[in-house]
């Protein structure tokens, strides 16, 4: 009877680490499945926080354009 | 004419009728009262006054066990009588017990967020005469309102959801494989309880504290051995709360001194829908080969979900620290509820002790070897340190912690903290499976 049970519980232990390897192995494959497609179709913009600074140093740059043309507007204006 | 007169009759006699019914039940409920007020005020004699009260002194309990005190039970049908040893040493050897359950928690700091409010219960839970673990005392509605139902493990599995960040397992999956190694602690100290005695089922509800896993263990315990529940919960805490006495000696046994000093490659960057997508993935997984270990899986995977989808901060939030806050405080005085001298004071915690201890050592060790093998057949470049294997076990973050400290003993610059992550949150769904497992075994 009693080595009855322990055969059963070796059967527990092989049926319980072959499914969480399993489990596990078809985990890892799926992110890495995942991390693919993603990767594909909506990859990381790594440029863009160097693209906004540039548009803002563009803009700062217009900017100071503008109001410099402003005043020499004025400028002529009076003189 | 006549009809009138007849009805008229029938009206007055059903309104006697009535009105004598009515008379007759306040007559009788007046009778009742007038009998609980009379017995209330049976005159006494000052002696008799005394020794009436002495009667209902916990000191007289526990000097004077009577015959017919049943056990407190959240279930009254399985209330059976309490033998003289465990009302009286019983409790007295408990209350020395929860002190130093509150000492270890206090002053040495093992797990007290849960310890405490456990080791209070168990106090509470061995007042003579108060039936605090009973159905309609503290201890007794709590246990019934989310212990019995398993539904307070699930709320504290969606605030370790809500808590964790899977980064480092998506940036390194395959160390996921190393969470799997570690329930080798849970089956192979299955098979050594059943040596020791247990039939297979409190086999099995031992065996979970391998997995280092508090709600996990509770979650089965409950299914499985429910008269062992507080046994096997206090064991998992304290095994879980000794992870840096438990862990570093075997992690030290089982690696030569140039593999502890192995320096693994910086993790890539995860994308934030990765992250977002992964509790979803697990989810359908368990949907479609365990939905046994789903309520598990699914608690963790909504705590997850929410937070990774950044949009509900408030609700993450409150899983995080609010709700996981009230739910251990209830979970910890319920599993109390079982530190009864009649359920702890029993030969069979004994054995849970030290297979506890063996299954916690178990894994630890079944992770370190497997990363071993991972590192022989790991190329130049992505090498793993095996100590990382260590973290397989559940017990986020603070096995994942110990390894980076040991790792730093050998080599100061040698980070491990991120690495060992990753094999540490896979434990968590490692051993949410193999408890899926177990219970689909005994479906």
């Amino acid at each position: 009877m009693e080595t009855n049970l322990i055969v059963e519980s070796v059967k527990f232990m092989i049926l319980g680490m072959g499914i969480v390897f399993l489990f596990l192995i078809i985990m890892v494959y799926a992110l890495k499945f995942q991390a693919k497609i993603i990767g594909k179709y909506f990859p990381e913009k790594k440029v863009s926080p160097a693209k906004s600074q540039t548009t803002t140093a563009n803009n700062n740059t217009a900017k100071i354009a503008a109001i410099v043309a402003a005043v020499q507007h004025h400028k002529n204006l009076k003189g | 004419m006549n009809k009138k007169v007849v009805a008229f009759i029938l009206l007055l006699f059903f309104a006697l009728f009535t009105t004598n019914s009515f008379a007759n039940s306040t007559h009788e409920v007046a009778n009742e009262s007038a009998q609980e007020v009379k017995h209330e005020y049976k005159p006494k004699s000052i002696t008799e006054l005394m020794a009436s009260f002495y009667e209902t002194t916990g000191i007289n309990a526990i000097l004077n066990p009577s015959d017919d005190v049943m056990t407190a039970e959240p279930n009254p049908a399985d209330a059976r009588p309490m033998t003289a040893f465990e009302q009286s040493w019983g409790r007295i050897i408990m209350f020395a017990i929860v002190i130093l359950l509150f000492y270890l928690a206090i002053a040495k700091g093992f797990e007290p967020l849960l310890l405490l409010p456990i080791a209070f219960g168990g106090l509470l839970a061995n007042i003579p005469l108060a039936n605090m673990g009973g159905a309609h005392g503290m201890l007794g509605i709590i246990y019934n309102m989310g212990i019995a139902n398993e539904f307070f493990p699930l709320l504290i599995f969606m605030g370790v959801g809500a808590m964790t960040d899977f980064s480092p397992l998506l940036a390194n999956p395959k160390s996921a494989i190393l969470g799997g190694a570690a329930q080798f602690g849970i089956f192979g100290s299955l098979v050594g309880a059943v040596m020791l005695g247990f039939d297979l089922q409190t086999a099995s509800a031992i065996s979970i504290i391998g997995g280092a896993d508090g709600p996990t263990s509770i979650f089965i315990a409950n299914r499985l051995a429910p008269e062992m529940l507080g046994a096997i919960a206090v064991a998992a805490y304290s095994y879980m709360a000794l992870v840096p006495v438990i862990q570093p000696p075997i992690m030290k046994l089982l690696t030569t001194d140039e593999e502890r000093r192995i320096k693994m490659p910086k993790l890539r960057k995860v994308h934030k829908l990765e992250n977002l997508f992964l509790p979803i993935v697990i989810l359908f997984l368990a949907v479609l080969f365990l939905p046994e270990s789903t309520p598990l899986i699914g608690a963790f995977a909504f705590g997850n979900f929410l937070k990774q989808s950044g949009v509900v901060e408030r609700l993450s939030d409150t899983m995080q620290n609010s709700l996981i806050n009230i739910v251990t405080i209830f979970l910890g005085l319920g599993v109390g509820s079982k530190l009864a001298a009649d359920k702890f004071l029993v030969l069979e915690t004994l054995g849970i002790m030290v297979i506890g201890l063996l299954a916690f050592a178990a894994g630890t060790a079944a992770g370190v070897i497997m990363a071993k093998i991972m590192n022989k057949f790991s190329s130049e470049e992505s090498k793993v340190n095996p100590l990382i294997g260590a973290a397989g076990v559940s017990a986020v973050p603070m096995a994942a912690r110990v390894v980076s400290k040991v790792g730093q003993e050998y080599d100061r610059s040698n980070v491990l903290l991120m690495h060992a992550m990753g094999p540490n949150v896979a434990g968590v769904i490692g051993s949410a499976v193999a408890a899926g497992v177990l219970l689909s075994i005994f479906k």
